[in-house]
C-alpha cells in the first residue's frame, strides 16, 4: 500500500447507454476523447489517484454498461460504493427521463445509506440541447445530489465532477475508513470554508445534500 | 485494472441465477438471457469448476445467438479463460475480438492485464498451444458478419 493514500473510494458510473459514461472516464483518466468509443461490455474498471484539498485518495471506478442486457447483473457492483456518478445526455431528453429509475436502482442496491451522488448532464458541447440546466439542478436538489454539466469531448467540468464527488465523500463522516497503514497517523486536511464545504468548481455545480 | 480478473461474484447472485437457469433447464426451454446471466456469474466465481462450466455455456451461446451479442460472449470467454490461467486461450479470444473491433479500449486493457499476469507468472515466451479456440472459423465468420454491416 502507498503510505500517502488516505483511503480508497469505490465509485460507480451509471446511466443510460451512450450518454458518455466511458467517455467521461477516459477523459478523466487519460485526458483523451474517442468519438468512436465502443459500448461497454458488462462493467469495466479503472483506478486513479487524486489529491483534493491536500488529501490523496485512490479511486476504484466501476464503469457500467447502460444497455438493457446487462441491467440485471450490474447492481451487484453497487455494493460498498461510496460515490455514484449518474449521467444523462443533455441533448437526449429520454436519457434524462430515465434518471429517476437509475436513482431508484441505486437506492435499492447500495449498501451505504449516505453514498454521495453526483448527477452529470453530459454533452453540453452539442447544440441540440433538450434538457435545460435548471431542470437538471431541480432534479438533483430533489435527490440531495451534487450536480454538474460537462462535456467529455471538450473536457469541460470533467475533472470537477470527480473532484467534487471526492471532496464530498471525504467530508461525509462514517462513509469511509482510512487505509489501515494510516491508522493513528491520519489527518484529514480541511478547507476552511465556514460550513466545511467549499465546492471545487464554484458556480458550476451546487452542493445540496 | 486487475480487478476485472479478481473480483468475485456475490454468492447470492450466483445462486439466484443458477436457480433460474435450472428451472428453465427442467422445463426444457432455456432462454439465452438466463443462460448468459448464469454464465456471467459462473465465470466470476472463485472456483475453477464453476468457471469452466461458465465457459461451456458461453461457447454455446457464441455459436447460437445473434451476431451482435457475440462480442459480449467473446469478452467473457477471455475473462473466464484468464481467470483459470488459460492465458493463451484468453489471448486468442482477445485477438479475435480486436479483429472485429480494433479500437476497443476495454479489450485492449484486458489484453495488457493478461500479458502482465503471464509475465509475472513466468509464462512469457511459451508458444501458443495447438488448441483451436471456438474453431477459428467461428471468429473469422464473425468478423465477416460484422464487416458486412
Ligand atoms: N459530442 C459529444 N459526444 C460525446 C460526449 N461524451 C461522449 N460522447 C459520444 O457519445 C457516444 C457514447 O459514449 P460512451 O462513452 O460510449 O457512452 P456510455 O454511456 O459509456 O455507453 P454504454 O457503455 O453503452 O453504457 C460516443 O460516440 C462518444 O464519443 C460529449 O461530451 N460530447
Ligand atoms: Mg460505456
Amino acid at each position: 500500500m502507498d503510505p500517502d493514500i488516505l483511503s480508497t473510494f469505490k465509485i460507480l458510473i451509471i446511466g443510460e447507454s451512450a450518454v458518455g459514461k466511458t467517455s467521461l472516464l477516459l477523459r478523466f483518466i487519460n485526458d483523451n476523447f474517442d468519438p468512436n468509443v465502443s459500448a461497454t461490455i458488462g462493467v469495466d474498471f479503472k483506478t486513479k489517484k487524486v489529491t483534493v484539498d491536500g488529501n490523496t485518495v485512490k479511486l476504484a471506478i466501476w464503469d457500467t454498461a447502460g444497455v438493457e442486457r446487462f441491467r440485471t447483473l450490474t447492481p451487484s457492483y453497487y455494493r460498498n460504493a461510496q460515490g455514484a456518478i449518474v449521467v444523462y445526455d443533455v441533448s437526449r431528453r429520454e436519457t434524462f427521463n430515465k434518471m429517476q429509475l437509475w436513482l431508484d436502482e441505486l437506492d435499492t442496491y447500495t449498501t451505504k445509506r449516505n453514498i454521495v451522488k453526483m448527477i452529470v448532464g453530459n454533452k453540453i458541447d452539442q447544440d441540440t440541447r433538450e434538457v435545460t440546466k435548471e431542470e437538471g439542478i431541480k432534479f438533483a436538489r430533489r435527490h440531495a445530489a451534487l450536480y454538474i454539466e460537462s462535456s467529455a469531448k471538450t473536457r469541460d467540468n470533467v475533472e470537477c465532477a470527480f473532484e467534487e464527488l471526492v471532496q464530498k465523500i471525504i467530508q461525509t463522516p462514517g462513509l469511509w475508513e482510512a487505509s489501515t497503514n494510516q491508522a493513528g497517523t491520519i489527518s484529514v486536511s480541511q478547507n476552511d470554508s465556514s460550513d466545511g464545504y467549499l465546492p471545487k468548481c464554484g458556480g458550476w455545480s451546487c452542493s445540496l445534500a | 485494472m486487475d480487478e476485472v480478473l479478481d473480483e468475485v461474484v456475490p454468492t447470492e447472485d450466483l445462486k439466484k441465477y443458477e436457480k433460474v437457469y435450472h428451472e428453465q433447464l427442467n422445463s426444457g426451454n432455456i432462454t439465452q438471457k438466463a443462460q448468459f446471466e448464469y454464465a456471467w456469474c459462473l465465470v466470476r466465481s472463485k472456483y475453477s469448476g464453476d468457471i469452466r462450466k461458465g465457459l461451456i455455456l458461453l461457447e454455446e451461446l457464441f455459436h447460437t445467438d445473434k451476431e451482435e451479442s457475440k462480442r459480449d460472449y467473446l469478452y467473457y470467454l477471455a475473462i473466464g479463460s484468464a481467470r483459470i490461467k488459460e492465458y493463451n486461450k484468453a489471448l486468442q479470444y482477445v485477438r479475435g475480438f480486436l479483429q472485429i473491433e480494433p479500437g476497443n479500449h476495454q479489450v485492449h486493457d484486458l489484453e495488457v492485464v493478461i500479458k502482465r499476469r503471464m509475465e509475472k507468472e513466468g509464462l512469457v515466451g511459451v508458444a501458443l498451444t495447438g488448441g483451436i479456440v471456438l474453431g477459428i472459423a467461428g471468429v473469422v465468420g464473425l468478423a465477416f458478419a460484422l464487416a458486412k454491416k
